[in-house]
């Protein structure tokens, strides 16, 4: 169920204000602003919804039968290695190239309306900025477009420039122009924010303030839509990872979902005295066992019923820790599992 | 709407080698063209002398220049760099784009007229009545609209390295057979015909219609504002419609 693995997801950081309380007797509720399912559950109309699209250019299938619902509140992280459709999609979504099969919908209506009714704010990659002008004159330009417009001044401060707003837009650094985009895309109040791989040219500080900036916007409604290379980023941010992969969905969950998807967990623990090999080979659910010394690496498909089954034998595993794998690893293991099945 | 108006007018006058050039070189073209002209010979039969008409049909040639040309290859320009890509992601409606785009251009035509009405006056002792100088200006400047528009359009269609042979087949095209580097006079009868219909043609009719001391011709007026509205019309069509992509 969406919303349990959301639960999961929000208490892996629990610190973040205004997504999840824990209550005394140890359950949770979330704030509905925030609750991945809502919009499922009361049945209003999804922010984003692609049904059956399809987009070909010449021969190649750049997405095929996309099936995609993005609810409010959410903050969804859009991967795939290159060519995998991510761009297309966005494209698609912000009515920028129309699908040749297939519809997409923004708040019940076309992309097109959706933009002009200001409801999207968007940072392409592709997205250009006009020249020979100021940071703060272009600034004041996307204040001025924008029907719910937030003051100029505070659009900057949040982006990040004020510092540079009477630099000329085309002399700024790569980092620079992506917060300049990034003021762009949060000029007024939208219900929609889309990022194509953001943070590029960002140094770590900037990423940082960046990630800060989308958080307030999320835990403020807004439903988010990023793409990126960076893992990391779609790890700690995400409520939910898409992962596309030539055109197609090959896996739509929390970060955590994903990275069981790919299958292991790892364990790690030191034992006391003579290692019984045999008997930690009998484990449930294993996928490899490891040992070195006294320290004992296995890793299983279910970690919480090898774990169970390991104080079962009656041994008593000090220092024991239990990690997932990394999303990359997930990413790489689910890709190349598709990769090879195409192949076939 | 009106910051993307004033932002688009600031940074033509920000471009200092584009508003030079453009400015001056319809002048300076207009000295070598009635430089060996006789001040007196009078044309076919306008009634008026080859001073006087080169002046009206240079600064129409040279309004049409820096509005078409330059609003085509910027425009062509800013697709490449995915500028429009971004505003295309704003609340902004196709005409406020274009409108802001001939707003621009305006700017910059403005003074190219006057410049080569300056230099007729003072070179060449062109000599018209104070309404005439007045309502030339404003029917040339406004004239440009047209064709300011035209480049908008033209910018969509064409991208990068195509734009600038298309601007040119084009505003070549125009120019000749409007009648702005010889009268039309000199065309075949069916030419001539085909010709009343071209939009520079009716630029270039509505000035000459002021030096003879005549009001502008309302058929002349009907064809620039019908080019006018299909041209702005085109334009915004284009904008939305784009999907141009680098």
């Amino acid at each position: 169920m969406p919303g349990m693995t959301s639960v999961m997801d929000f208490r892996r950081r629990p610190t973040l204000p205004g997504r999840g309380r824990v209550r005394d007797d140890g359950s949770m509720t979330i704030t509905t602003t925030a609750f991945t399912g809502d919009g499922r559950r009361t049945g209003s109309a999804p922010v984003v919804s692609f049904a059956n699209v399809s987009k070909t250019f010449g021969t190649v299938r750049a997405v095929a039968d996309l099936d995609l619902r993005l609810h409010p509140g959410e903050t969804v992280a859009l991967l795939g290695p290159n060519g995998a459709g991510k761009s297309t999609t966005l494209d698609l979504l912000l009515g920028l190239s129309r699908p040749d099969a297939g519809t997409v919908e923004l708040f019940g209506t076309s992309p097109q309306q959706a933009v002009q009714d200001g409801k999207v704010g968007a940072m392409l990659q592709s997205g250009g900025l006009m020249e020979e002008v100021k940071v703060r004159e272009l600034v004041r330009l996307a204040c001025d477009l924008h029907p719910r417009a937030y003051p100029v001044d505070q659009v900057m401060e949040a982006a990040g420039i004020t510092g540079i707003a009477d630099r000329l837009v085309n002399k700024l650094s790569g980092g620079q122009e992506q917060r300049v985009r990034f003021a762009l895309a949060t000029a007024g109040e939208n219900e929609l924010i889309v990022l194509d791989e953001p943070t590029t040219g960002m140094d770590v500080t900037a990423r940082q303030t960046f990630w800060g900036t989308m958080r307030r916007q999320a835990e403020a409604g807004r439903a988010i839509l990023f793409a990126t290379h960076y893992l990391e980023e779609a790890d700690a941010i995400a409520d939910r990872v898409v992962v596309l992969h030539r055109g197609r969905i090959l896996a739509d969950g929390s970060a955590a979902e994903i990275k069981a998807r790919a299958g292991a967990r790892r364990i790690v623990f030191d034992l006391d005295g003579e290692i019984p090999a045999e008997a930690l080979r009998g484990l449930p659910h294993l996928t490899s066992v490891e040992v070195s010394g006294r320290t004992v690496r296995l890793q299983s498909r279910d970690a919480d019923a090898t774990v169970h089954a390991l104080y079962g034998l009656g041994l008593y595993p000090r220092n024991l820790e239990v990690a997932g794998l990394g999303l990359e690893q997930a990413f790489i293991a689910i890709t190349d599992a598709a990769a090879a099945e195409d192949a076939r | 709407m009106k910051t993307l108006i004033q932002l688009e007018i600031a940074r033509t006058l920000r471009n200092k080698k584009f508003m030079f050039f453009s400015v001056l070189y319809p002048a300076a073209l207009y000295l070598l063209v009635a430089a060996g002209a006789k001040d007196t010979g009078k044309v076919g039969d306008t009634g008026l002398t080859f001073p006087v008409i080169y002046m009206v049909s240079m600064a129409t040639f040279g309004a049409i220049t820096s509005v078409l040309i330059g609003n085509a290859e910027r425009i062509a320009k800013e697709r490449e760099k995915g500028w429009v890509r971004q505003l295309r992601l704003t609340a902004l409606p196709g005409r406020g784009y274009v409108t802001a785009k001939v707003a621009s251009a305006a700017v910059v035509s403005l003074p190219s007229i006057v410049v080569v009405f300056l230099v007729a006056a003072t070179a060449k002792g062109v000599r018209l009545d104070a309404w005439q100088w007045a309502s030339l200006v404003a029917v040339i400047w406004a004239g440009s609209c047209v064709f300011a528009a035209l480049g908008v359009a033209i910018g969509y269609l064409a991208t990068g390295d195509a734009v600038r042979p298309i601007v040119m087949v084009v505003y070549f095209g125009l120019s000749i057979l409007g009648g702005l580097w010889m009268p039309t006079a000199a065309f075949p009868e069916w030419l001539r015909r085909i010709a009343e219909y071209v939009p520079t043609h009716a630029y270039a009719g509505l000035g000459q219609a002021i030096e003879r001391g005549d009001a502008p011709g309302a058929k002349d007026a009907a064809v620039l504002v019908l080019y006018l509205v299909l041209f702005a019309g085109a334009a915004a069509w284009l904008y939305r419609r784009d999907t141009h992509k680098n």
